[in-house]
């Protein structure tokens, strides 16, 4: 039976029902409920991993007291923010004001909803996935620019064009290396691109084309942190400059908006780097390189690897390259606005140029790993 | 049916966010306007299944045009500033040159046989795949568009050329 055509509940709602509509409205809610289920849920999970990340980092202990290893910390966070007054500025834009922080929750759930978390696990699977995703991203920096300019501070609109410069100018690379992954796999469906690194890791982007790949994601990973607005290139929100940039002036559930965004947003940068480069939800294999000893244990090593199911392999991996995040927020200082748009402008830019010219190079003389 | 129905509620929702765009008091909130409009043209082409294109007047309209009208806004007024209220001869003349506009579009879609159309057509479901645009694109025969294609990307290099000398401070 072909799985990947099958939509279980779909074909339950319209054994019992006669339109064919029900079926499409349960399969939405179920669609939209899922993903935010995704997306909300394991974020007070990461907040609090952040917190313990950091402590680590500078030798504390973080969180202690409520819970156990402070647990439930988060818990108390939350309910403290949503029982706060939602204050609005004198002479703010009300309209945009409670616009603004809908909208980059908004792209980040758009893009949660083309990432493949299993074969068989994915809400829709455009053609074009991968100019879905940079399209909807700019979703984000229309937020955040709405955002500090409604809010009539002018601390919040240096913040907010501080912050949306950055962002477009990093998305300009983030864009060129999804187009390198879409020319090495040959395809802009997401889930093509994983399924073309099935085997084992040296079938994964970051090692199957030569140099290239692990070129392509050490400069994914610095463009996201970027357009992530993520330490060390936080400068759209330094304290010591601009108080809190374009969310200076939101409180209570709108500024939980914006949290809960970054949150859901590293995770869906996360998952898109794990589809890129890292195989998504394909099972971690060790290769055994035709070296005649090993054959049979690698074999049965990769056997029971590969019981576990997608999905875990795929948060796996996503929990991996956030921690990843998390350790460059602790560990580099913050640059200057200039130098941050200098090492995207003078350096990025120019080497993803190079790079998609050189993947084109490797895929015509076939220099790609068998 | 339901199409059509989908079609008429899509068509209002853009006529009304455009006339909002062109009357609004606030300058940002033209912007927004905008981009309501844009994303019911995106939607219009999704109902004629042509995903690609879709996908891509987000990208290029809202993620690119209107962020740069946006940042420029953001870059020179603020809120609170008064909204510049364009003399009566100003808008007299708009109206004209618009009407004037309109009504050449309109006589070159009736003499072309499209303003009425009755006719329906069906079209394979990926001929305006990212494969078939691209291929399209690329092929030097007579159904393809190479040159139109290159003379484009010409054109984008001197866009950008124009961009850096005019950016360019004198004496560097």
């Amino acid at each position: 039976m072909d799985l990947s055509t099958t939509n279980f509940i779909g074909d339950l709602v319209r054994e019992y029902s006669p339109y064919s509509w029900v079926a499409s409205i349960v399969n939405g809610v179920i669609a939209i409920v899922a993903i935010m289920a995704v997306g909300v849920g394991p974020s007070p999970m990461l907040i609090w991993w952040e917190r313990k990340v950091a402590a680590f980092t500078q030798a504390r202990l973080g969180p202690m007291r409520v819970g156990p290893w402070g647990l439930l910390q988060t818990v108390c966070d939350v309910i403290k923010l949503l029982f706060k007054e939602l204050i609005t500025p004198h002479g703010a834009d009300k309209l945009l004001f409670f616009l603004a922080p809908a909208l980059p929750l908004t792209g980040s759930f758009l893009v949660l909803a083309v990432i493949p978390w299993d074969h068989n696990l994915q809400v829709a699977n455009p053609g074009m996935g991968v100019p879905f995703i940079i399209a909807v991203s700019s979703l984000g920096i229309l937020g955040t620019l709405l955002a500090g300019w409604s809010s009539n501070n002018k601390f919040s609109l240096l913040g907010a064009l501080r912050c949306g410069a950055q962002m477009i100018s990093y998305e300009v690379s983030l864009s060129l290396i999804m187009l390198f992954v879409v020319l090495m796999s040959g395809s802009a469906d997401v889930r093509e691109i994983v399924l073309s690194q099935q085997g084992n890791v040296t079938d994964w982007w970051i090692i199957k084309a030569p140099f290239l790949g692990i070129a392509a994601f050490v400069m994914y990973m610095i463009s996201a942190t970027a357009e992530l607005n993520r330490g060390p290139f936080d400068m759209s929100e330094a304290e010591q400059e601009l108080t809190a940039g374009f969310h200076t002036e939101y409180s209570s559930t709108a500024f939980a908006m914006f949290f809960l965004a970054e949150y859901i947003n590293m995770v869906a940068t996360s998952a898109l780097a794990s589809v890129f480069f890292l195989g998504g939800f394909l099972p971690f294999a060790f290769p055994d390189f035709g070296f005649a000893p090993i054959v049979g244990v690698v074999a049965s090593i990769n056997g029971a690897l590969a019981i576990l199911p997608g999905f875990f392999w795929m948060a796996g991996k996503i929990l991996f390259l956030i921690t990843l995040f998390m350790f460059f927020r602790w560990t580099y200082p913050r640059p200057r606005v200039d130098q941050l748009m200098s090492l995207e402008w003078k350096f990025l830019l120019p080497a993803n140029l190079i790079l998609l010219g050189l993947g084109a190079v490797f895929i015509a003389f076939g220099l790609i790993l068998p | 049916m339901i199409a059509d129905i989908g079609f008429y509620i899509v068509a209002f929702a853009m006529l009304v966010s455009a006339i909002w765009a062109v009357t609004a008091k606030n300058i940002l909130h033209s912007a927004l306007a905008l981009i309501g409009s844009f994303f019911g043209t995106a939607i219009l082409y999704l109902m004629l299944s042509a995903e690609f294109i879709a996908v891509a007047q987000v990208l290029v309209y809202i993620g690119g045009v209107v962020i740069f009208v946006i940042f420029i806004i953001l870059l020179t007024s603020r809120l609170g500033d008064k909204a510049e209220i364009a003399p009566a001869m100003r808008k007299i003349l708009a109206f004209a040159l618009c009407s004037a506009m309109l009504g050449t579009f309109l006589h070159a879609l009736d003499r072309a046989g499209y303003l009425v159309n009755t006719k329906t057509a069906t079209a394979a479901s990926d001929f305006a795949s990212m494969r078939n645009i691209g291929l399209r694109f690329l092929d030097p025969g007579a159904n393809g568009f190479l040159v139109p294609f290159e003379i484009i990307s010409l054109l984008l290099l001197i866009t950008v050329i124009g961009a850096i000398v005019i950016a360019r401070k004198e004496g560097e």
